[in-house]
């Protein structure tokens, strides 16, 4: 405890107080030329609950909220990550042994608490948002992170992918102007292979032209291969409905033998569903991760020359990383379209690809964990915010808050909240020797 | 007997900038090669061109390996030409830095398989022996760079010297004919410059695996080359062993300047 440790201090809490008291300005009212310090006025006098906690002045939620995530920062900032990356990576190794069992009572709790929490939930809200806000988007991270943070390829349409899943079962249960595919209306259980094809074919179409760009060319195109879909589905109102939307989308049913189901308007059966198929992801994108193929993702997004000397085609892996990726997308478009049994192209707009971004870069780029957490995290926020939203609160405020979280972890913690053990890097700078021959 | 490359009078040009002009040379198999130059002179532009990674205007370069036909470099992607033999080191050693040491060589070891997609999700008994072979041909490639002991050190933790056994062992991991090496003792000390220079004759030797040199540093270059050629400016000036090399009066006005300029003092 000294002078200069209280001063930084200080000077962190007045930057923190300065940055709430703007946040509470600009989500309070709208000021005029009569009263143009309206919304300050507002942000100190106006009353407002602390998640229902305690009530006080909407600047100081704000600045109880940014304590909060300082501290948050400062927590993970100040465990053993912060260790040279050798060192921890050392002794991970040797402590696995000694984790094993306290990994399987947690894998254990999880199990349960997931199994059990469609009965724990009652608020018919939270039980609809559970399967098509959060485990929805679990899907759409844990793909997009395959293109991301396995492959370093920035997608910023990837919301495409999810589009052509949700269309193409629309389309094969007959939802669609078009005549449905096999001829005649089926179950959506039949569209999950023909959403998950369709949606890896379109991977690769927009893979093979657009994989040879780098970096924020890449963004760039895969930017308008989102909009290009939307576009589609907007305007092609003979094959997509147009912006009306599409035709009824049949519930999920089962019916083999004498066993007969249907997937009703209960979330609860969709949640068990939806769960099962990411457990499925996360297996097949974890075994991926750990294998020939995750390795040769990671080569190329470390040093594409290298990789190729090395006898890798990158452009190979990564169409695979597009279509893979796509494929779970594909599938939540299956789960959306028949859990809502309603499309329109206003569900599939560019600022859903950021927010799905947005999830993969909280959690961690990279890391199926990380981005399960903030998929869950972020989703619970926002669907929070949704249902019991705090005093002047405004549903486009969303993007505020969701900028706001971003830019504070790349300044803090630009690798995520559970950084990759792949992307953790020593910051020894390897700059000092590139050059010394010259 | 065929020689392992022959390169015959290749141009590479960059708009207006010549940075080979016709040059020719060749390797014999089995033979530690050398090419030396001042800086400019375009040694990195032949190894580049000789891995694909440019694509020179005119000439041609034909890499004969142990068996089947002779190959055509020009025009074939680098990860293509990898396949057929030939392995490189860079300059700047270019690591995986995220990876471990380990995992870096890994991916030499594996990568002339095919995609692997489905084999790596199901993880049948196929893929399991390949993981199986790939995971001892590693450890032997690190004992052989004497690396076993910084397997599980991810890559950028390495000191220069080891970075650059690093490279070596994940290019033959690749089952290589030839190995090019992109001035590998630099920025390197003295007692590691030896060590390299033991470990690339001993690659030579017991691996049977031709090397072909870039370097600056004499000493290294003289102990270890069989044969020499000189670039200076984009063409070749001299080719020969090394004491013919530095009784060469063409090389010494290369490195040292012409005598023209030191009378018109």
């Amino acid at each position: 405890m000294n002078f200069p440790f209280i001063k930084k201090l200080s000077i962190k809490a007045i930057t923190i107080l300065i940055l709430s008291e703007l946040a509470a300005v600009v989500t309070g009212p709208p000021g005029n030329a009569d009263t143009p310090w309206i919304g300050f006025h507002d942000s100190i006098t106006q009353k407002t609950s602390f998640f229902g906690l305690f009530v006080t002045g909407r600047w100081a939620l704000f600045y109880a909220l940014g304590i909060l995530s300082y501290l948050i920062v400062y927590f993970f900032n100040h465990n053993d990550f912060k260790n040279s990356a050798s060192d921890s990576l050392r002794s991970s190794y040797r402590s696995v042994a000694g984790k094993k069992y306290f990994r399987l009572i947690a894998m254990f709790a999880i199990g349960v608490v997931v199994v059990l929490l469609p009965t724990i939930i009652t608020d018919p809200f939270w039980r609809e948002a559970m399967v098509s806000q959060i485990a929805v988007f679990i899907l759409l991270a844990l793909g997009l992170n395959v293109v991301v943070g396995f492959a370093g390829l920035l997608d910023l349409g990837f919301v495409a992918f999810y589009a052509v899943g949700a269309y193409a079962t629309a389309w094969c249960t007959g939802a669609l102007p078009v005549p449905p595919l096999f001829g005649s209306h089926v179950n959506p259980f039949f569209a999950i292979p023909v959403a998950i094809i369709l949606a890896m074919v379109a991977g690769v179409i927009l893979g093979i032209p657009t994989l040879r760009l780098r970096g924020d060319y890449l963004a760039i195109v895969t930017l308008g291969f989102g909009e290009i879909i939307t576009l589609f589905a907007n305007n092609l109102t003979g094959v997509t409905g147009g912006a009306q939307g599409t035709k009824q989308v049949p519930h999920f049913s089962f019916h083999v033998g004498p066993l007969k189901y249907i997937w009703g308007l209960d979330p609860a059966p969709y949640y068990y569903l939806v769960i099962g198929f990411v457990f499925l992801f996360i297996f097949i994108f974890y075994s991926l991760e750990h294998s020939r193929v995750g390795r040769a993702w990671t080569a190329i997004r470390e040093d594409e020359v290298a990789a190729e000397s090395l006898g890798i085609n990158p452009l190979k892996y990564k169409v695979m990383a597009f279509a893979i990726g796509a494929a779970s997308a594909g599938f939540a478009g299956v789960m959306t379209a028949a859990q809502s049994n309603f499309l329109t192209p206003a569900t599939f707009t560019l600022s859903l690809s950021i927010n799905i971004l947005v999830l993969v870069i909280f959690g961690g780029m990279g890391s199926i964990f990380g981005v399960v957490f903030g998929a869950i995290v972020i989703q619970t926020i926002t669907m929070y915010l949704i249902h019991t939203p705090p005093a002047g609160y405004q549903p486009q405020d969303l993007y505020i808050y969701l900028g706001a979280l971003l830019v504070i972890m790349m300044i803090f913690r630009p690798a995520g909240l559970f950084p990759a053990r792949r992307r953790q890097r020593l910051d020894v700078s390897t700059s000092s020797f590139e050059n010394s021959n010259d | 007997m065929t020689n392992l490359f022959e390169v015959s009078n290749i141009t590479l040009r960059f708009g207006g900038v010549v940075s080979l002009s016709d040059v020719s040379l060749y390797q014999k198999r089995g033979e530690i090669l050398a090419v030396i130059g001042p800086n400019g002179a375009g040694k990195t532009s032949l190894f580049n061109s000789l891995t694909g990674v440019y694509k020179p205007q005119e000439g041609s370069i034909t890499f004969n390996p142990k068996e089947g036909e002779p190959i055509s470099i020009i025009g074939k992607k680098p990860h293509v030409i990898s396949h057929t033999g030939v392995a490189r080191t860079f300059q700047a050693s270019r690591m995986f830095n995220a990876l471990t040491t380990f995992e870096n060589v890994k991916i030499g070891a594996e990568s002339h398989k095919g995609l692997g997609a489905i084999g790596s999700i199901l993880r049948g008994p196929a893929t399991r022996k390949d993981e199986k072979y790939s995971d001892a041909r590693t450890w032997d490639l690190l004992d052989f760079v004497g690396l076993r002991a910084k397997a599980n050190y991810i890559a950028s933790s390495l000191s220069y010297g080891e970075r650059r056994r690093l490279e070596i062992a994940r290019g033959l991991a690749t089952n290589p004919e030839v190995l090019l090496l992109d001035e590998p003792a630099a920025g390197t000390n003295p007692s590691e410059k030896l060590e390299l220079t033991d470990l690339i004759r001993k690659v030579r030797d017991e691996m049977e695996v031709s090397i072909l040199l870039i370097e600056h540093d004499m000493k290294l270059v003289m102990s270890l080359a069989e044969r020499l050629y000189v670039l200076n400016f984009g063409s070749v000036i001299a080719e020969g062993t090394p004491d013919e090399i530095r009784a060469n009066q063409n090389v010494v006005d290369a490195y040292l300047g012409t005598t023209s300029v030191e009378g018109s003092h």
